[in-house]
C-alpha cells in the first residue's frame, strides 16, 4: 500500500512539475480566453476613438432622422452605461464613435469631393442617402472602415430603422406609437420541464463540451499511462523497482498518479471556467448555473473516474506488451476505438436519447462513461435502473480488466524483443 | 548463517528450462560469484531470488527464513540492464528509490548526498539523469542499490562500461562493504574481476551448476600444472604440442595446461629454442581457463 503511494506521488509530482503540464494547463484556458474576450475588449477600447461621417440627402428631414438614430444607438452602447454585461450582444459593439454631420448637397461634384476627402483620410465615411437610393432600398456608405459598425450591419439596421420611423412619421403617426410599434420582441427557447430548467440549446452545448472534456482527458491520460509504462520498460528502471515493489503496486501507483494529474488539470480548468463565467463578459452565466447542477457534476466525476480507470488499465497492459512507440500507437488505436465510436455517434444519441443505439451505448462498458453521462445530462427523466445497471456493468468490467491486465502487465514488463502474439498473451494470463 | 539458500530451484518458460534444479547457498559476509556464459540462467536465478518471478518448484530461503517479500527491503539490486528515469533529477530519483526500500525521505536524502560525495558526483545531484555521462549514470545506479544499507547486495555485471578509475572506485566500495559484513553476489562472465574479489563461486551452464565451491579450493584442485608464457616469435607450435593438453591464446601471452606426465622444463627448453621467452610461470589455472574448459566440456 505504501509503495503504491510512493509510486503514485512520484508520477504525480514529476508530471505536474513538467513544462508540458504547465503549458497545457495554463495555455489552453488562456487561449480560450484570448479568442473570446480579447477581441471584444479591443473593440470596447476602440470606442474612445472618434470618427466623422457625413450623411448626404437632399431631404434634410431624412438625414436628420438617420443622424439622430445613429447617435442614439451609439449612446446606448457606451460601455460605461451598461447595467449588465449580459446585455452586450455581439452586434452591439461598434469599433468607433462617429460624430455625424448632415449635408443636403447631393450633386455629383459633392460626391466626388467627399470621396476625395475619405481617400485623404480627412473624413471617415459618408452615407449617400438620396431619395432614389432610399426608394431602391440600397444606400452606399463610402468608407475605409471595416469594423463591426459596417460588417455586423449596425449601420444598415440603424438606417432601416430611421427610414421606417421617417415613413411612419410622414403618415402622421405619433412619436410614442411609432416607438411602441417598433419595440423588438425577444423569443427564447424554454424547456417543457419549467422555467428554471436549463435552455435545451445551452444544455446540448454544455453537455457536448463536458463529453468532449471527458473524452479528451481519458484519451490523453490513458495514453499517458501507456507511454510512461513503456518508458519504464525501455529504460529498464522497471527491474530496480520490481526488486522491492510488486507489479500490482506499480500498475496501481501509475494509474492513480496519472489519474490525479488528470483530475488536477480538469479541476484547474473548471475553476478557471467558473471564474471566467462569473465575470461580466459572459451572457449566459445564469443559464450555465442552471445547467451545471451539483448532481450533474457528480455524475461527471463518477463516469470520468470509471472511464479513466477502465481505459488506463487497458493502456497499462498495452504499454507493458509493446517495445516501441510505433507498436504502442497501433495498439492504442485499437484500444481507444470504442470511445472514438461513441464520440462519432454522440450527436445522434443526443437527438434520439431513447434509440436502441443510445441504450446499447450507455450500457456497453467501453462506451458507457461518455454515452451514459450524455444521456443523464440530456434526459433528466432517464430511468434510474439504467443508470444503476450502467455503473454496475462498468464496475464489473473494471474488476475483470484489472485482473486480466494485471496478469498481462506482470509478464509483459519483463519481456523484451518482439511484440507478443495473441496466443502468447493468453499464455501470460494463464501463468501462475 | 546463510544469507540466501537455493534448494533445487527450477524455472521454465514453456518448453525452455531456464533454471534446472539449481542449489547453492551463500554464507553471510562472503563475496559470491554467480558465473556462466550468456543465457546460462543467471538473470533468471536472480529474478527468483528477489521475488520478481516465482520458482516452478524448489525452495528459496532468505536471511535464514523461507522467502518473504519483507526481506526484499534488505536487498540491494543492481540489474544488468541499467535503468533510471531520464527526465528526473538525480537526487529526487535516489530519494524515490530509497523510499521504495522503506527509507524515510529525509534519511534517504542525506544518505544519497553522502554517497554522491563519496563517488564524486555531488556536483550533479540537481541535474537530470539524461544530462549525465554513462559512467555517472552507472554510479547513480550503484548508489541506488546501496542507499538503504542492504545486508545482501546483488550486482549483475557491476563493472560493465566503467573506465578503470571508476572500476577501482567501485571495487574499493565493495571491499569496504565486505569488511562491514555484507553479503555480495556478483553475476558476471568477466572472470578476471571475480578472481580478484570472490570467496566462492557457482558456475552455471544451461541452468545447471557445473562447478561450485570455495574459489581457492577449486583452483588448488587443478594443481599447479598450468604455464603462462610470454614470448616473442611464432608460438603456433604450442597449440599442437604433445606436451600440452589445452591451449589458450590471450594475445599478449598464452596459457597452456601440461599434458599428464609432461615435464615443464622440457616445454621451457622447447619454447626457448624457437622464440625469445620473456616470462615462463608455473601456476594454478586462471578462473577464465577453468570457465572455458568446464563450459566447453558441458556443451560438448
Amino acid at each position: 500500500m505504501h509503495n503504491i503511494f510512493i509510486i503514485a506521488r512520484r508520477e504525480y509530482l514529476e508530471r505536474v512539475r513538467s513544462r508540458a503540464f504547465v503549458i497545457m494547463t495554463f495555455f489552453i484556458p488562456l487561449l480560450i480566453l484570448g479568442v473570446t474576450v480579447l477581441p471584444s475588449m479591443l473593440m470596447l477600447r476602440g470606442t474612445k476613438e472618434t470618427k466623422r461621417m457625413v450623411i448626404v440627402s437632399p431631404d434634410r428631414d431624412t438625414a436628420e432622422m438617420i443622424r439622430s438614430r445613429i447617435e442614439q444607438r451609439q449612446e446606448e452602447q457606451k460601455p460605461g452605461q451598461q447595467e449588465d454585461g449580459a446585455q452586450v450582444k455581439r452586434g452591439g459593439l461598434s469599433a468607433a464613435h462617429y460624430t455625424v454631420e448632415v449635408s443636403t448637397d447631393a450633386s455629383e461634384a459633392s460626391r466626388t469631393a467627399l470621396t476625395e476627402k475619405v481617400n485623404k483620410k480627412e473624413l471617415d465615411g459618408f452615407l449617400w442617402a438620396t431619395p432614389e437610393a432610399v426608394s431602391a432600398r440600397k444606400l452606399s456608405f463610402v468608407t475605409r472602415d471595416t469594423s463591426s459598425f459596417i460588417e455586423n450591419g449596425i449601420l444598415g439596421q440603424t438606417v432601416s430603422d430611421a427610414l421606417r420611423r421617417h415613413a411612419l412619421k410622414s403618415k402622421g403617426l405619433k412619436e410614442d406609437d411609432i416607438e411602441a410599434a417598433l419595440q423588438p420582441v425577444d423569443v427564447e427557447a424554454e424547456s417543457p420541464l419549467g422555467k428554471n430548467a436549463p435552455n435545451p440549446q445551452v444544455m446540448t452545448i454544455a453537455t457536448m463540451v463536458m463529453v468532449m472534456i471527458m473524452y479528451m482527458t481519458v484519451l490523453l491520460y490513458g495514453v499517458g499511462v501507456m507511454r510512461s509504462i513503456l518508458e519504464e520498460k525501455t529504460s529498464r528502471i522497471m527491474e530496480v523497482m520490481l526488486s522491492t515493489a510488486t507489479s500490482k503496486e506499480m500498475m496501481a501507483g501509475k494509474i492513480l498518479g496519472v489519474g490525479a494529474v488528470g483530475l488536477t488539470q480538469v479541476g484547474i480548468w473548471a475553476a478557471a471556467g467558473s471564474v471566467y463565467a462569473a465575470g461580466p463578459l459572459i451572457a449566459a452565466r445564469a443559464m450555465i448555473k442552471n445547467v451545471l447542477s451539483p448532481s450533474l457534476l457528480i455524475y461527471f466525476a463518477v463516469f470520468f473516474l470509471l472511464g479513466y480507470v477502465l481505459y488506463s488499465t487497458l493502456c497499462a497492459a498495452v504499454g507493458s506488451m509493446v517495445n516501441s512507440e510505433q507498436e504502442a500507437q497501433q495498439m492504442q488505436f485499437l484500444v481507444m476505438m470504442p470511445m472514438i465510436l461513441a464520440v462519432i455517434f454522440i450527436f445522434n444519441i443526443f437527438q434520439h436519447p431513447n434509440s436502441p443505439i443510445a441504450l446499447f451505448g450507455s450500457l456497453f462498458p467501453f462506451t458507457s462513461p461518455l454515452v451514459m453521462f450524455g444521456r443523464v445530462a440530456m434526459q433528466p427523466d432517464i430511468p434510474w435502473w439504467q443508470i444503476a445497471l450502467s455503473i454496475a456493468l462498468l464496475l464489473a468490467t473494471i474488476y475483470a480488466m484489472v485482473w486480466l491486465c494485471g496478469r498481462i502487465y506482470r509478464i509483459g514488463i519483463l519481456m523484451y524483443g518482439k511484440k507478443p502474439t495473441l496466443p502468447e498473451i493468453i499464455k501470460w494470463i494463464k501463468y501462475a | 548463517m546463510h544469507t540466501i539458500e537455493l534448494i533445487k530451484v527450477r524455472k521454465s518458460y514453456d518448453q525452455f528450462v531456464a533454471v534446472n534444479d539449481l542449489s547453492f547457498s551463500i554464507e553471510q559476509g562472503r563475496v559470491f560469484g554467480l558465473l556462466g556464459p550468456n543465457g546460462a540462467g543467471k538473470t533468471s536465478t536472480i529474478r527468483m531470488m528477489i521475488g520478481i518471478t516465482v520458482p516452478d518448484s524448489g525452495h528459496i530461503n532468505l536471511f535464514g527464513k523461507p522467502f518473504e517479500r519483507t526481506g526484499l527491503q534488505k536487498i540491494g539490486y543492481l540489474p544488468e540492464e541499467r535503468g533510471l528515469y531520464k527526465k528526473m533529477k538525480v537526487l529526487d530519483q535516489l530519494v524515490f528509490l530509497g523510499e521504495l526500500h522503506g527509507m524515510e525521505a529525509g534519511a534517504a536524502r542525506q544518505k544519497a548526498l553522502e554517497w554522491c560525495k563519496r563517488l564524486e558526483i555531488d556536483a550533479w545531484v540537481q541535474k537530470k539523469v539524461e544530462e549525465l555521462s554513462k559512467g555517472m549514470q552507472q554510479k547513480i545506479q550503484f548508489i541506488a542499490a546501496l542507499l538503504h544499507d542492504p545486508d545482501f547486495i546483488i550486482m549483475d555485471e557491476p563493472f560493465f562500461g566503467l573506465d578503470p578509475v571508476n572500476a577501482t572506485l567501485l571495487k574499493d566500495v565493495m571491499l569496504d562493504l565486505k569488511r562491514l559484513g555484507k553479503t555480495i553476489l556478483f553475476s558476471t562472465h568477466r572472470m578476471d574481476q571475480v578472481e580478484k574479489l570472490c570467496d566462492s563461486i557457482c558456475l552455471i551452464n544451461k541452468g545447471t551448476a557445473v562447478l561450485q565451491g570455495d574459489l581457492k579450493t577449486i583452483k588448488s584442485q587443478y594443481g599447479k600444472n598450468n604455464v603462462q608464457i610470454e614470448y616473442e616469435g611464432n608460438g603456433d607450435f604450442l597449440e599442437k604440442n604433445p606436451l600440452v593438453s589445452a591451449f589458450n591464446n590471450y594475445g599478449n601471452y598464452v596459457e597452456v595446461r601440461l599434458a599428464p606426465g609432461a615435464d615443464a622444463q622440457q616445454l621451457l627448453r622447447m619454447v626457448a629454442d624457437r622464440s625469445r621467452v620473456n616470462k615462463f610461470e608455473l601456476m594454478e589455472p586462471s578462473l577464465e581457463e577453468i570457465f572455458i574448459n568446464t563450459v566447453g566440456k558441458t556443451n560438448a
